[in-house]
């Protein structure tokens, strides 16, 4: 087996005499990440499409399928960030906050969206306070919280299809009307408002993580929580901030999809918190908190997009294309896995 | 080559991690009945060489031959197969599950296909215990319900029981107190006298001389040099350790207490943990809190800064009176604390130089929510530099230093939230001389430009050197004081044991 004695040459003088040659490829992917892998998927869409790739409406369904999604990962980065892992109780935050929007739909258009949003702080808020505060199980606590709040909506409203014109009065159709169009508005005609939405989410939350004490606490503590807190950082807090974050993108992306599907239900939003997942992780983001940019994770939830579209291109079904992107997602986690171990990183 | 066989014999050996070469073509002999102690500074590629012989890798190069054959080494299983037993530094015992469990771990004696014969396992234990002078133990009971000690020694049963003919000892004895240590001595010698060959790794001169037959040094991943104890002397080792000649440690330590107090603590109470304890901190004083392991040192650490509950006492901090509810209450008020795990509470490993440096000081530079880490660069350089962390580059991961470079991170971490009372908890533990001088220097220097330090350590010749005045603590209560001037080994041993003429009063 390995009787084969490499020759190292090794002499030299104190200095260094340790250092050698890293895998480039490694290097390369470890720092460009996802990002190879989604000019790879440009260009495959590009050959399968035969050049009708980047045409403005190609490019605007990419970026329409994946608006939500991405809405829901500029936030949930902040959790798996932190060391919690994922937010089970990203669905029923959506609902909830499409929900409470229709419902306050006669407060007018703003103070429906408002009500929406102010939904996701309190859900962040109960969420940080239980795992922050309590120290809860990330996991099952958040799992715990969908449950119940899918009972109590279902309760409250008798597990019923809540639409905009219905509720809002008279002088309140214009609201609806205009609650609706939010997710079927396109600035200049081309780009819709929900993908420049999730852009401005994914910008804001890139200044959050890169320009502010909280982000630069969040990654001591996703990395180490005993180091945080016995280095005079107050833990409590900074979780408790990052689910409200994560709350309020959440409630807003299920603000957008209610007015998408124009209406409002407890299953809003089901099936959102593994696609955000999946994105973070093809983003390269650690599971166990620490590891991450922004800048990657808005890169899986491109490559999330482009894969879907290059199907679609190539004429898969849909039980093939689950195969398909089951494959390729478990090849990139692999490539991330691999590159960091090439690297001592892992 | 003569002749003879060795239980161990090691040819060419080397190891390469990404980026460094960790271990280059090193001889390395053991033979049989014989303590063979392995040196060198962290980093210098002893813990790699072990794992290497333990089977944890398997890209090693060279060859290696147990009791003249030769084997490979690519598994740990393969390593178990070929005689080699590894007592790790950390435990590797499960400590909620019972002595018997962990001894017999993977072998546990079965019945039938089902069901496991708790009898024959529990009579299969007490041997393997009695070989280690455990006899009096109950197999039965949980490892947390025994002693570190005893848990350490039960750590060297369970390797005896594969009937290794050679044992590897990694620092064992870094978390037991003398006492325990010579217990320990006596296992060994027994150990010895059965023929099997053993491997001692230790950073404590001290314990070279006293059990080791031969000893091999390393540094920077080569050998350095192999020879029997009695043709050495300590000066002599931390010169082939180090590569140059160390100066004496502790000659230029002069002390320049004022009188102003600027912590002190009264009646200060945990339930428990201490009680009433009372001592005054002096502005540029090294104050020494000694006792044996378990005395409460770490939990009156705890309890000042501020991250557990206390029961009762004040504590006064430049006169003023403060009740801490978290540690940043503490730091805020100039009070520092370098933890003693570096690896779980000190350092965050996978993070960069950098990010460690700064953790405690990102509210302190930040302009209302806005935090730029970049603009804090030059003072990692400076700290980084001024505690000569090597590679001195502030993005390369923590993880990725040898042990006394994690060591200097961590001090320079307290340096840079510039507290100007720090309390040590073993600032020293498990660290090569070379790092030691260049962490008790910054703590000299750190005290004589007015700064203040409450110094925990079971280091001895460390709280000699450094201290300038020794409370005792014993079983949470402080039993006496010792002056600089009165300061030995020896006095602060007895003193801890609670014997001998600075003892004011028995608990």
């Amino acid at each position: 087996m390995s009787e084969v004695k490499k020759n190292e040459n090794t002499t030299a003088p104190k200095v260094d005499t340790r250092k050698m040659e890293i895998n480039k490829f490694s290097l390369l992917f470890n720092k460009m990440g996802i990002w190879i892998i989604v000019i790879a998927l440009m260009i495959l869409g590009m050959i399968v499409s035969k050049g009708q790739f980047f045409t403005s409406s190609n490019i605007q369904s990419i970026l329409e399928a994946v608006a939500l999604t991405g809405m829901v990962c500029s936030g949930l980065f902040y959790v798996t960030y932190s060391g919690n892992m994922t937010d089970m109780s990203v669905p029923i935050t959506m609902a909830f906050g499409g929900v409470m929007a229709i419902q306050c739909i006669n407060f007018g258009f703003i103070g429906a969206i408002l009500a929406g949003v102010l939904t996701g702080v309190v859900i962040g808020l109960i969420n940080g306070f239980m795992i922050g505060k309590m120290r809860a199980n990330a996991i099952i606590w958040t799992l715990a919280l969908n449950l119940l709040l899918s009972g109590v909506i279902r309760v409250v409203w008798q597990g019923k299809m809540l639409y905009a014109e219905k509720i809002a009065d008279e002088a309140h159709q214009n609201s609806a009307n205009l609650f609706y169009s939010i997710s079927r508005t396109y600035i200049g005609g081309i780009i819709s408002l929900m993908a420049i939405v999730m852009l401005v989410m994914f910008v804001i939350s890139w200044l959050i993580l890169t320009q502010t004490g909280f982000g630069q606490k969040l990654k001591i503590i996703g990395t180490n929580y005993e180091v945080a807190r016995f280095s005079g950082i107050d833990c409590t807090k900074q979780i408790i901030t990052a689910y409200v974050i994560n709350g309020v993108c959440s409630s807003i992306a299920g603000i957008f999809y209610a007015a998408l599907r124009k209406c409002a239900s407890y299953e809003n939003g089901t099936g959102y918190d593994f696609d955000a997942l999946t994105a973070i992780l093809l983003g390269g983001v650690a599971l166990t908190g620490g590891k991450g940019s922004m800048v990657g994770t808005f890169g899986g939830v491109l490559a999330y997009g482009l894969l879907n579209n290059c199907l679609s291109w190539i004429g898969l079904g849909t039980y093939t294309k689950y195969l398909v992107q089951g494959i390729v997602f478990l090849f990139i986690v692999w490539m991330n896995t691999y590159s960091n171990r090439k690297l001592g990183k892992a | 080559m003569s002749n003879e066989v060795y239980a161990l014999d090691m040819q060419k050996v080397s190891k390469r991690f990404p980026g460094t070469l960790a271990v280059d073509q090193v001889d390395f002999r053991v033979k049989k009945g014989e303590v063979h102690a392995l040196m060198g500074e962290n980093g210098a590629g002893k813990s790699t060489l072990m794992k290497m012989l333990n089977g944890l890798f398997n890209d090693y190069t060279g060859d290696i031959y147990i009791n003249g054959e030769k084997k490979l080494l690519h598994s740990p299983s393969l390593a178990k197969e070929a005689g080699i037993g590894m007592v790790y530094q950390e435990l590797s015992l499960a400590r909620r599950i019972s002595i018997y469990e962990n001894l017999l771990v993977g072998r546990l004696p079965k019945k039938n296909a089902l069901f496991i014969d708790k009898k024959k396992a529990i009579e299969e234990s007490k041997k393997l215990l009695a070989r280690v002078g455990l006899d009096y133990i109950d197999p039965t009971k949980d490892i947390s319900e025994i002693s570190q000690c005893e848990a350490q020694l039960v750590e060297i049963a369970k390797v005896l029981g594969f009937n290794p003919s050679i044992i590897v000892m990694d620092e064992p004895t870094s978390a037991l107190s003398s006492e325990e240590v010579n217990r320990l001595y006596g296992i060994i010698r027994q150990l010895k006298a059965e023929g099997l060959a053993i491997v001692y790794i230790s950073h404590h001169l001290a314990e070279i001389f006293e059990i080791a037959d031969n000893v091999t040094v390393m540094r920077d991943g080569k050998l350095v040099g192999s020879l029997p104890v009695t043709e050495t002397n300590p000066d002599h080792l931390v010169e082939m350790m180090v590569g140059t000649p160390v100066q004496n440690f502790y000659k230029d330590h002069e002390t320049k207490i004022q009188d102003e107090v600027v912590l002190s603590a009264h009646d200060f109470t945990r339930w428990g943990f201490f009680h009433h304890v009372d001592f005054e901190l002096h502005k540029g004083e090294v104050l020494a809190i000694c006792g044996l392991a378990g005395a409460g040192r770490t939990e009156i650490a705890r309890g000042l800064i501020g991250v557990d509950k206390t029961d009762g006492g004040t504590v006064k901090i430049h006169g003023k009176e403060v009740h801490f509810k978290n540690f940043g209450e503490a730091i805020a008020n100039g009070l520092g604390y370098l933890t003693e795990d570096r690896k779980v509470v000190g350092l965050a490993l996978n993070q960069t130089v950098a990010d460690n440096v700064t953790t405690c000081i990102i509210d302190k530079y930040s302009k209302g929510i806005l935090f730029k880490p970049s603009s804090l660069n030059n003072l990692v350089d400076e700290k980084i530099n001024e505690m000569s962390v090597y590679p001195a580059d502030r993005n390369r991961l923590v993880g990725s230093f040898s042990g006394g470079n994690q060591q200097k991170v961590l001090m320079a971490k307290w340096l840079a939230s510039e507290v100007d009372i720090l309390i040590l908890d073993e600032p020293t533990r498990g660290v090569d001389v070379n790092a030691k001088q260049v962490i008790h220097n910054v703590v000299k220097n750190y005290v004589s430009k007015g700064n203040s330090v409450i110094l925990l350590s079971s280091d001895l010749p460390e709280v000699v050197g450094l201290a300038d005045r020794a409370v005792i603590l014993r079983e949470g209560h402080i039993i006496g004081e010792i002056q600089k001037k009165d300061m030995t080994e020896n006095s602060i041993l007895m003193a801890a044991n609670g014997e001998g003429e600075f003892v004011k009063c028995q608990k």
